[in-house]
């Protein structure tokens, strides 16, 4: 620190030249001002002065002490003290080489509980894509089997098919953490009421398969067929679902949403793949004969899907007491697409890191400027930078530009000629906390 | 006392027009702001001085919550009496 002190001559000389006028007159002002602020002060008033300050009297209490030499006690008397608290401005101004530092705190926790929380968002997506798979290779097990097969051989299948979605059930309430026993038992049921409807009211479940090709064949829109068929056949396969849900008391009433959500989401993939199976079925028939094999396939796949519907449906109803039978088509969308949406966003993200780490990797050049500024007395490379770039911290980029001109940037002699740089908008991004970084970094490589 | 009482009172005691003294009263205190802010030291005989003081950076732990923070070092101003005004105003009497 320079403890250049300048005398009072050089102080009037100064305030001559500013206000043009004679220097008796800025002495005698000066004079005046500092003897007009003493009287107010021992008024007992306190000065304020625009810009500058405020003076204050302060009383200094009375105090012992000891006389160190001879160890007596001696009283200190209180006195008054002129106290002179700086104006916001003024402060700003004489801060101006540090204004660019910024309290830290220190052993700050939060990393961890960001971390925590990103696993959180990313778990339900990474089952949801394994229980896809697992439908996946069901689903084209279930297609070999009835494609090779006769109406009386599928018939015999049927308990097998039954049995292997027994087994995917629990796995996929194991994920979800519900008591396994309970679940199976409530399949088990589940099952038994599906089949007894197939076997006593087969015309209606006819139907109901129907809506059920019809329903994915047309969210496709490879398919077409008539809106009235579906709307007419709509309500009766709300009310066998309702039938299966009364014929079925015994259920636990306390069974959170989540869960029932992650029955909507499997029957919506679901419904969704045999859709697209049962379309391209329809759509390209391998042989005439095998068309009826298709249907029969195809019905027991309703027989399933019913049975799955009718879970999901009764949990909706335990869950929210409403019982919406749309749900489903209208889900399929919904869920989706956010996830090619998260896909996309996090590669995008990795691409602008990854050209951000090569843009402060690169070595910068700076062919353009966009201004040059002159270095006055009491100019800062930072100063300039929160005029051009917003934040004070990007100055090291203003001194990369100018480094051959410049030795000490803590110290540039008056008259320096210092060109401003264009720089990539990207690298002074006061916003992204990681050009604020780079910028720190390069500071502290500059400054030491 | 605030500037413009000052400037009232310092117009009468110069007999010089209140704008006139505003005029010099900015320009005085621009002259101690650039002084201040190039860390130049200046003073008057009878007043005090006026100086640019470092604080050095600290580590500041908050009583409650225990965060510890580093507190940057700053530049302020200082101003210290002179003893000539000390010596006045040790007949000023103290009213509490």
């Amino acid at each position: 620190m320079n403890k250049d002190k300048i005398s009072i001559q050089e102080i009037i000389d100064l305030v001559a030249l500013k206000a043009a006028v004679s220097k008796r007159a800025a002495e005698e002002f000066l004079k005046v001002l500092i003897a007009t602020i003493e009287d107010a002060l021992m008024a007992g008033e306190s000065v304020k002065i625009k810009d500058f300050g405020t003076f204050k009297l302060q009383w200094n209490e009375p105090r012992k002490s000891v006389n160190i030499q001879t160890g007596e006690e001696i009283l200190l008397s209180g006195y008054h003290k002129v106290t002179f608290v700086p104006d916001a401005i003024l402060k700003e101004l004489v801060n101006e080489p540090f204004a660019h530092l910024e309290a830290v705190i220190l052993n700050a926790p939060n990393d961890e509980k960001i971390e925590v929380e990103t696993e959180v968002e990313l778990n339900p997506l990474r089952i949801f894509e394994e229980q896809a798979s697992e439908i996946k290779d069901l689903l084209s097990e279930i297609q070999a089997l009835s494609s090779n097969s006769k109406k009386a051989v599928i018939e015999n299948k049927t308990p097998e098919i039954i049995e292997e979605e027994l087994e995917i059930e629990p796995v996929l309430n194991d994920e979800i953490s519900l008591p396994i026993s309970e679940v199976s038992d409530d399949v088990e049921k589940n099952s038994d009421d599906t089949n007894y409807i197939s076997e006593s009211e087969i015309e209606s479940i006819e139907e109901i398969i129907e809506t059920v090709i019809e329903t994915p064949t047309e969210e496709n829109s490879s398919f077409k067929k008539s809106e009235e068929k579906k709307s007419e056949i709509e309500p009766e396969k709300v009310v066998v679902s309702e039938g299966t849900f009364t014929s079925n008391p015994f259920i636990e009433i306390e069974k959170p949403k989540k869960k029932s959500r992650k029955w909507l989401w499997v029957t919506v993939v679901i419904l969704f793949l045999v859709g697209g199976a049962v379309s391209s079925y329809f759509i390209y028939p391998p042989a005439t004969d095998l068309v009826q094999s298709t249907i029969i396939s195809a019905k027991k796949l309703g027989v399933r899907i019913k049975e799955m519907t009718s879970t999901t449906d009764m949990l909706n109803t335990i869950a929210k007491w409403v019982n919406p039978p749309k749900k489903e088509e209208l889900n399929i969308e919904t869920v989706i697409i956010p996830k090619d949406k998260v896909e996309g966003d996090s590669i995008s993200e990795e691409e602008t890191v990854d050209s951000l780490q090569i843009l402060f990797d690169a070595p910068r050049i700076y062919p353009e400027y966009i201004a040059t500024e002159r270095i006055m007395s009491g100019s800062r490379l930072a100063r300039m930078s929160e005029r051009y770039y917003g934040t004070s911290d990007f100055w090291v980029y203003i001194y990369e530009a100018n480094k051959d001109r410049i030795v000490n940037p803590d110290n540039i002699p008056t008259g320096t000629l210092i060109y401003i740089p264009k720089i990539d908008p990207r690298l002074i991004d006061a916003t992204n906390p990681r050009c604020l970084k780079k910028a720190r970094e390069l500071h502290d490589l500059y400054v030491k | 006392m605030n500037q413009k009482e000052l400037i009232a009172s310092m117009a009468a005691k110069l007999n010089t027009p209140s704008s006139v003294v505003a005029n010099l009263l900015d320009a005085t205190i621009g002259v101690f702001t650039e002084q201040l802010a190039e860390e130049k030291t200046f003073g008057f005989q009878s007043f005090g001085n006026f100086e640019v003081r470092k604080k050095e950076e600290r580590l500041s732990v908050h009583p409650s919550t225990q965060i510890r923070t580093l507190i940057p070092p700053k530049l302020v101003v200082n101003f210290k009496q002179s003893n000539i005004l000390k010596d006045k105003l040790k007949d000023l009497p103290h009213n509490e």
